[in-house]
């Protein structure tokens, strides 16, 4: 029997004293049930493959030639083309996890989230987890490409930790953008043009293309607040052995449990919010406003 | 029964019933160039208010150059770690390349945003286009809304790079007549790309928020934005040299910096290569970026005139997506 089938009860009461399996069991449906038009979107529209592959792939290689017209040592092509894959993710946190309940919003589909016996947070959880089986296809593509195209050659010693680091990183990246969503569930029209400010900004602090304690002190208040900083130095640290990091670099032990930390704080930082800003936004009847 | 005139001076004119209160079917033809020139000053109009009204206006003076000023910033700290900061004509080069880009992405974004923005969040698209205004028309006004705050930080990037970053400007050195002549072109070719992607955006989904980043990013590599086009293939900078963008930031270049670096040609161009020149002159720049321009507005017109019908004849001017 699918798990998605309907299934009658005794009574309106019976229907509603859930055990706690059963309210596990939902809340793992709703997250596969939230995750799977994303996934399977990618193979209803392949037009992402150009959009999304093809032309970032090409912005990419903008930065690359930068480089190469300033003579740059090669491990720095390198942080470019990681920078570049990375950049998949925050796209995917800003686009489609912190604005998504504004869209939800002003399509008229949060009020039936609402309104369904399912926690939120699963419905956050589906989201992140489709998010992230979809960008990871994108990145692991823009950056498989771009290592052949512009003969990168990554010095891993600690493939493990390379493979954690990149998790981690993700898990804070989704756990941040849980956090935003909360915001954005009581933003109006701001939230759009909120995303905007999210980008650039967040790319130069991030240090995407050059090592981010290169911005000093700025640099170091990135790695302490933004996963995408954070993350990308450790793996370029990881990735490019070898190769000279700026004076007051953290290692990437100390760059890990920053991660671990983000990504238990998020986690827990959105469910506090989500909670409250849902209570602000029944009260203040921001749920079913549009257009605003 | 006569039809209604319509007094162009009036705001709300066309839009009550007419005297006798019934349908005027002279309101479904074309009403000439008044009536297309006043649905571009309200089409520009609703564009600048849902640009601009979602705040405060420091805040949106904030939004409006935070993205613009950090895009030159990644690019001049590139510089500084490689160069260590020492040429300051490259770091011109770099700032006003960014600054100019900042135009491209505002104007392409600006039309593929406003058919998204009508169909998937408020849901319009199909009243504007069953509207008497021509479709193109109001979004051609729309996407100046955004153009206008794209050039607002456009200005203040390179201002700050004079002032803080201390690229090297002199006044009373810049052809402001060229300088008038090439922007002006130059936001037509924009605004033509812009036309393209929203005939694209019109048959695609939600997703489609961001392509005309993607899109911009992709003309970024071939535009001479940032570097050069000399430290690209031959075959790729055959494509810069077609790109009327190239020509417009070029131009831009050599009307403000005269005598610096040139984004076309140079040692290892194809632009050397093929005219023995060291780069290309003032007037040459200008009917280049007049022959691309007007041949990216003919095609961009084309294909939004195919996808519009397309679009009308399969429904999907109607349909709201989600992913």
């Amino acid at each position: 029997m699918s798990v998605y089938e309907f299934r009658h009860s005794a009574s309106p009461q019976a229907a509603s004293e859930w055990t706690r399996r059963q309210i596990v069991m939902t809340d793992l449906r709703s997250v596969g049930g939230r995750a799977y038009p994303r996934i399977n979107g990618m193979l209803r529209e392949p037009s992402w493959v150009f959009f999304e592959i093809l032309l970032p792939f090409l912005a990419t290689s903008a930065f690359v030639f930068v480089y190469r017209a300033l003579q740059a040592p090669p491990q720095y092509i390198g942080f470019v083309v990681l920078g570049g894959a990375m950049t998949a993710f925050w796209l995917s946190v800003v686009w489609m996890m912190a604005s998504q309940l504004y869209w939800e919003k002003a399509q008229g589909n949060l009020e039936l989230y609402f309104a369904a016996p399912m926690g939120f947070m699963a419905i956050l959880f589906g989201m992140a987890v489709g998010g992230m089986v979809m960008t990871s296809l994108r990145a692991s593509v823009v950056l498989v490409v771009a290592t052949v195209v512009y003969g990168v050659t990554f010095e891993v010693d600690q493939w493990f930790l390379l493979i954690a680091v990149f998790l981690l990183t993700l898990a804070a990246l989704y756990g941040l953008g849980m956090v935003l969503a909360s915001l954005y569930l009581v933003w109006g029209r701001e939230a759009f043009q909120m995303n905007q400010v999210f980008i650039e900004p967040v790319y130069f602090v991030s240090g995407l293309n050059f090592p981010v304690m290169s911005l000093g002190l700025v640099g170091a208040l990135a790695i302490a607040t933004i996963p995408l900083a954070v993350g990308l130095d450790a793996m370029r640290q990881l990735a490019f052995v070898g190769s000279p990091f700026p004076p007051g670099t953290p290692s990437v032990e100390v760059e890990t449990l920053i991660l671990v930390a983000m990504s238990i704080g998020f986690t827990l930082v959105a469910r506090v919010m989500l909670a409250r800003l849902e209570r602000m936004a029944r009260r203040e009847g921001r749920l079913s406003i549009r257009w605003q | 029964m006569t039809a209604t005139t319509i007094d162009p001076t009036d705001p709300i004119a066309g839009l009550t019933s007419p005297e006798w209160g019934g349908f005027d079917p002279s309101r479904t033809e074309d009403a000439g160039p008044a009536a297309a020139w006043r649905g571009f000053r309200a089409a520009v109009r609703l564009g600048w208010q849902m640009e601009a009204n979602w705040t405060d206006p420091l805040l949106f003076f904030i939004y409006s150059v935070a993205k613009p000023v950090s895009a030159a910033l990644i690019l001049v700290v590139m510089l500084q770690i490689i160069s260590g900061g020492t040429d300051a004509t490259y770091r011109g080069f770099v700032v006003v390349g960014s600054a100019l880009w900042s135009m491209v992405v505002a104007g392409i974004a600006g039309l593929a945003w406003s058919v998204l923005d009508d169909r998937e969040r408020y849901r319009m698209l199909k009243y504007t286009y069953v509207s008497p205004a021509d479709f193109m028309t109001h979004l051609l006004g729309r996407g100046v809304a955004r153009v206008a705050v794209g050039a607002m930080g456009a200005a203040i990037t390179i201002a700050i790079g004079i002032l803080v970053l201390g690229v090297p400007f002199d006044p009373a050195a810049v052809d402001w007549i060229a300088l008038s002549l090439v922007m002006a072109l130059g936001i037509v070719a924009i605004v033509a790309i812009g036309v393209m992607l929203a005939a694209v955006c019109l048959q695609t989904r939600q997703e489609s928020w961001s392509y005309p980043e993607a899109v911009a990013g992709a003309l970024f590599l071939v535009s001479g934005a940032v570097f050069p086009l000399a430290v690209l293939p031959a075959a790729v900078q055959a494509l810069g040299l077609v790109n009327p963008l190239t020509w417009w930031i070029q131009g831009v270049r050599t009307a403000m910096f005269p005598g610096g670096v040139s984004s076309i040609g140079g040692p290892g161009s194809l632009w050397t290569q093929v005219t023995g020149s060291a780069s290309p002159d003032g007037t040459t720049t200008v009917l280049v970026l007049l022959v691309t321009g007007s041949l990216v507005t003919l095609v961009g017109t084309m294909i939004f005139r195919i996808s519009e019908r397309r679009a009308r004849d399969r429904g999907l001017l109607d349909r709201t997506t989600g992913s």
